[in-house]
């Protein structure tokens, strides 16, 4: 194994052990403080009751889920911006984020959580973002191959539909709805359901795994089209299967935890400063660097105006945001 | 007779716009240095794209060594058949990455890393091009020859029987071109490579090209050698420009002299009076 | 391959068995700490006089005084599950503008949740009082309260359906104009106050200026999302030809009065509203 192979494992095991201490001081922190000593106890004596819950239940959910959705929608962006040869790209620029706000903002406000509970709202979302998917792909086929063009104004210009859409909606619900709406667009860990944080972690994990055979494919897409079917790759194939894993990935994030903005842009750029352009090693870091952000975000999300919760895609932004602008100052950015 | 290394049986293909090349046949051979040239849009980037296994022709078949490349597994076809494009984008990659990538159609369907092999056959590759001095730097901090030269040497990565390069020297200077197309050669001579260039510059092409292939219009007007081709009547059909074809006292290959408006009025010598007044007979 | 995947995959979905609080919650059976996720319930509930059971309460529970010192889990849409459970309360009473996330939430750590949802009328107000009495273990209390109410209620109304009917519009929000139908409550204080609510066969909350002018209503009341109505009085002078515009008969009433009535606060907000539409009534006629 060459030097440059070992240098990437080694950055690895760094963002996993920061990933680890990100994990602990957000099991730490939050609006109601359990000191370590106490941690200790509740474990070792298996205590039931309150903290417990508190720990295992509330905070280690949260924890889950932002390794789930932070780590997937940085692989989605990484994923894209290979694909599209454009550092602007990120999962909400295909629509997808738009079809699904625009599914759980139908589910809100023809009140199906009042007829199916708490299940109706990730499902709608989800369905909405696989209509828009389907949409998008049919437009974009042509004599089997997709066309990477159409595929990005398609999703733009369907962003912009849904949009409109959802603020129609908005324009006509009632009041209690509305709040609704305007805070689910906003995002939030906060999913008190241990069924959906399963599957989601399960589908995250799963499908970086499955990304990770298409690193080769995405150097050599980078260089261009026809570039990449010159040194032998089935671009078609990687194609497909990429656009589906960002389908599926940024459909379930968005079903379930709402709308988390700038994840997938930042971490990748991030990353790219930092390692380069090679997906190979690209993928796995944003995916990890993702998930630490995202859980800072929400440890501050749920910190900061405690009792009441700051939407978390308000501090991604913030958060994100002014982090690039610094490091952009710092280094030259190029794609 | 030396067996081909690809051949192009009458192939017809091209776009939806509704331009196509047709009738096209041609033969490749180890050591072959084949120029390719002809007017803008005649279809010389048509027929690189059509024999690299981009576009699909609709009419006849490609065959390399005896197997049609749409059956062949794309990966095979990478192996032999190695293409540098016209205008590729400068990215922040290192010329040494950018090498590597070349030995991506050996990769092992679950290979992850190069091995020791490919790392080797990329130092070779690089060492062949002349930019071992550049090899960490990224490709958007070196010139543009420099640049070419790096997407050549990736080309070279991926061992090739055929080479083919879209306008290689068009955007270069004299140096870099001249460089670019003798390191060209001694690959045909020496390492029984076939280069395939689309070129511009008509008298490059007289010099490198043991074969010239002239495109018009979506069809080969004329193929064989430079002095089978650089007849004054084919390039003035062609390309519909008056020209005079004179051989190059140094090497002996016809060389093509444009005629300019400055030259009808100024009598410099009597043969190109001579071609002057047969000219006046065309205009 | 596969089967190892299918196994791992079920062995991650049915680990972690849900915590909770366990369930010998009965032997008690009214609760002794109260989590209130609503203004109105918190007011009911010092009506009651079971205010030291409350724990903690929204950050919009205002009235009375003293309930702004209690603990604060939240507004009244997003609550923090974490502090509520760091109360150790043994019962949540939710509202209809509770997310149904939380209420799920609650109910599978294992909490008793209780939902009151927005009253219809009178009568829904005066029946969910009950109810509460009756989960806290103030029932009587409760039942006493809430015939005295009725009885103050009927009073007024006995004054007021003797008087000409006017013609009523409550505007409860700015962008968009938004009113009230006959599922609300605030319907019926138009009406026991002896006037007429305009848009009472309206489908939804949503109206239009034009078709305000259209109605052309005598009397127009806010409840003002600023402190005074002066944006919403601006807005309606734009529409002169309307009655109550040209009259100066357009009141702001305290929103918190008009939207998160108690039984006792309705009927005191009764007599406000019947003598803006009958000034002639005298104050001790209705009491």
């Amino acid at each position: 194994m060459n030097k440059k192979a070992k240098g990437w494992i080694l950055w690895i095991v760094i963002l996993l052990i920061m990933l680890l201490f990100v994990c602990l001081l957000s099991m730490f922190y939050g609006s109601v403080g359990i000191p370590i000593n106490r941690l200790i106890e509740i474990i070792l004596k298996g205590e039931k009751g309150g903290e417990r819950i508190i720990l295992f239940d509330l905070r280690l959910s949260r924890i889950i889920l932002g390794i789930a959705f932070g780590g997937g929608l940085s692989l989605c962006g990484v994923i894209l911006q290979g694909m599209f040869r454009n550092p602007l790209v990120e999962p909400y620029t295909l629509g997808i984020s738009g079809g699904a706000a625009l599914g759980v903002c139908i589910g809100i406000v023809l009140k199906l959580s009042k007829i199916s509970g708490s299940y109706i709202l990730p499902v709608s979302g989800f369905a909405g973002a696989v209509f828009v998917v389907i949409i998008i792909y049919a437009l974009s086929i042509r004599k089997g191959k997709i066309k990477i063009q159409n595929l990005l104004l398609t999703g733009v210009m369907i962003s912009f539909v849904c949009s409109s859409l959802v603020m129609l909606l908005m324009a006509i619900s009632r009041s209690e709805d509305l709040h609704g709406i305007i805070f689910w667009t906003m995002g939030s860990l906060a999913v008190n359901d241990w069924l959906l944080v399963k599957i989601s972690i399960t589908i995250s994990l799963t499908l970086l795994f499955i990304s990770l055979f298409f690193t080769i494919d995405l150097n050599a897409i980078s260089l261009g089209e026809e570039e990449a079917i010159h040194l032998g790759v089935n671009i078609e194939r990687s194609k497909k299967a990429l656009f589906f894993i960002v389908s599926i990935l940024s459909g379930i994030s968005v079903s379930v935890a709402g709308v988390i903005g700038f994840v997938g842009l930042i971490v990748p750029h991030i990353m790219r400063m930092i390692f380069g352009n090679d997906h190979r090693i690209l993928l796995i870091s944003s995916y990890i660097g993702g998930a630490i952000f995202l859980i800072l975000c929400d440890t501050i999300a749920r910190t900061i105006i405690s009792p009441l919760e700051l939407p978390v895609g308000v501090i991604t932004g913030i958060f994100g945001g002014g982090l690039f602008i610094y490091a952009l100052n710092r280094r030259k950015v190029s794609v | 007779m030396k067996q081909a290394l690809m051949e192009v049986k009458k192939i017809k293909c091209g776009y939806e716009s509704g331009f196509y090349i047709r009738d096209v046949s041609l033969n490749v051979y180890p050591g072959d240095f084949i120029g390719i040239i002809g007017p803008n849009g005649s279809g010389k980037s048509t027929l690189i794209r059509a024999i690299s296994r981009i576009l699909k022709p609709d009419r006849g078949r490609i065959f390399l060594k005896g197997n049609d490349i749409w059956e062949m597994d794309i990966k095979e076809v990478a192996k032999k058949v190695a293409v540098v494009s016209q205008n590729l984008e400068a990215n922040n990659i290192t010329v040494k990455e950018m090498v590597l990538l070349g030995r991506i159609p050996y990769f092992l369907p679950f290979q992850f890393l190069e091995s020791s092999i490919d790392e080797k056959i990329a130092a070779e590759a690089i060492e062949i091009m002349g930019i071992s001095k550049l090899k960490d730097k990224r490709l958007d901090e070196i010139s543009g020859g420099e640049r070419q030269l790096t997407h050549i040497a990736r080309a070279l990565a991926q061992k090739p029987e055929i080479l083919l390069l879209d306008e290689p020297t068009s955007h270069l200077d004299i140096r870099h071109q001249i460089s670019i197309l003798d390191l060209m050669k001694r690959l045909s001579r020496d390492n029984g490579i076939a280069i395939v260039a689309v070129l511009h510059d008509l008298n490059l092409a007289t010099e490198y090209c043991g074969r010239i292939v002239l495109m018009d219009k979506g069809k080969i007007y004329k193929s064989g050698s430079p002095e089978e081709v650089l007849d004054y009547k084919i390039i003035e059909e062609v390309y519909k420009t008056p020209v005079i074809v004179h051989k190059s006292p140094i090497s002996g290959k016809p060389y093509v002299f444009p005629v300019t408006e400055e030259m009808w009025k100024r009598h410099v010598d009597r043969g190109i009076m001579m071609a002057i007044e047969r000219k006046k007979g065309l205009k | 391959m596969n089967k190892n995947i299918q196994f791992i995959f079920l062995f991650i979905i049915l680990a972690f068995p849900p915590l909770g609080f366990s369930s010998e919650t009965n032997i008690e059976k009214f609760p002794k700490r109260i989590i209130s996720l609503g203004p109105q319930i918190t007011e009911e509930i010092y009506l009651l006089r079971a205010e030291d059971k409350i724990v903690g309460n929204t950050i919009y529970c205002i009235h009375p005084e003293a309930a702004k010192k209690k603990e604060k889990v939240g507004d009244v849409v997003n609550i923090n599950i974490e502090k509520i459970i760091s109360l150790k309360p043994d019962m949540v009473l939710a509202t209809g503008l509770t997310s149904p996330k939380y209420i799920g939430k609650l109910k599978a750590l294992g909490l008793r949740v209780e939902i009151f949802y927005q009253p219809k009328s009178f009568d829904e107000i005066c029946q969910d009082f009950i109810k509460l009495g009756s989960i806290i273990g103030r029932e009587r209390e409760a039942t006493q309260i809430a015939t005295l109410s009725k009885k103050r209620a009927e009073k007024i109304f006995s004054v007021t359906k003797k008087l000409n009917k006017k013609k009523v519009f409550v505007q409860i929000g700015i962008k968009p104009l938004f009113t009230v139908n006959k599922d609300s409550f605030i319907n019926d204080f138009i009406e026991f106050a002896g006037g007429s609510n305009i848009a009472k066969t309206s489908l939804s909350g949503i109206y239009s200026y034009e078709a305000a002018v259209a109605s052309d209503p005598e009397v127009i009341i806010i409840a003002p999302m600023g402190l005074d109505g002066k944006e919403e009085i601006k807005e309606w002078k734009k529409y002169s030809s309307i009655q109550a515009v040209r009259n100066g008969n357009i009141f702001a009433i305290d929103s918190y009065e008009l939207c998160s009535p108690t039984p006792i606060s309705f009927t005191e907000t009764l007599k406000k509203i019947a003598r803006l539409l009958h000034p002639e009534i005298k104050m001790e006629d209705l009491e």
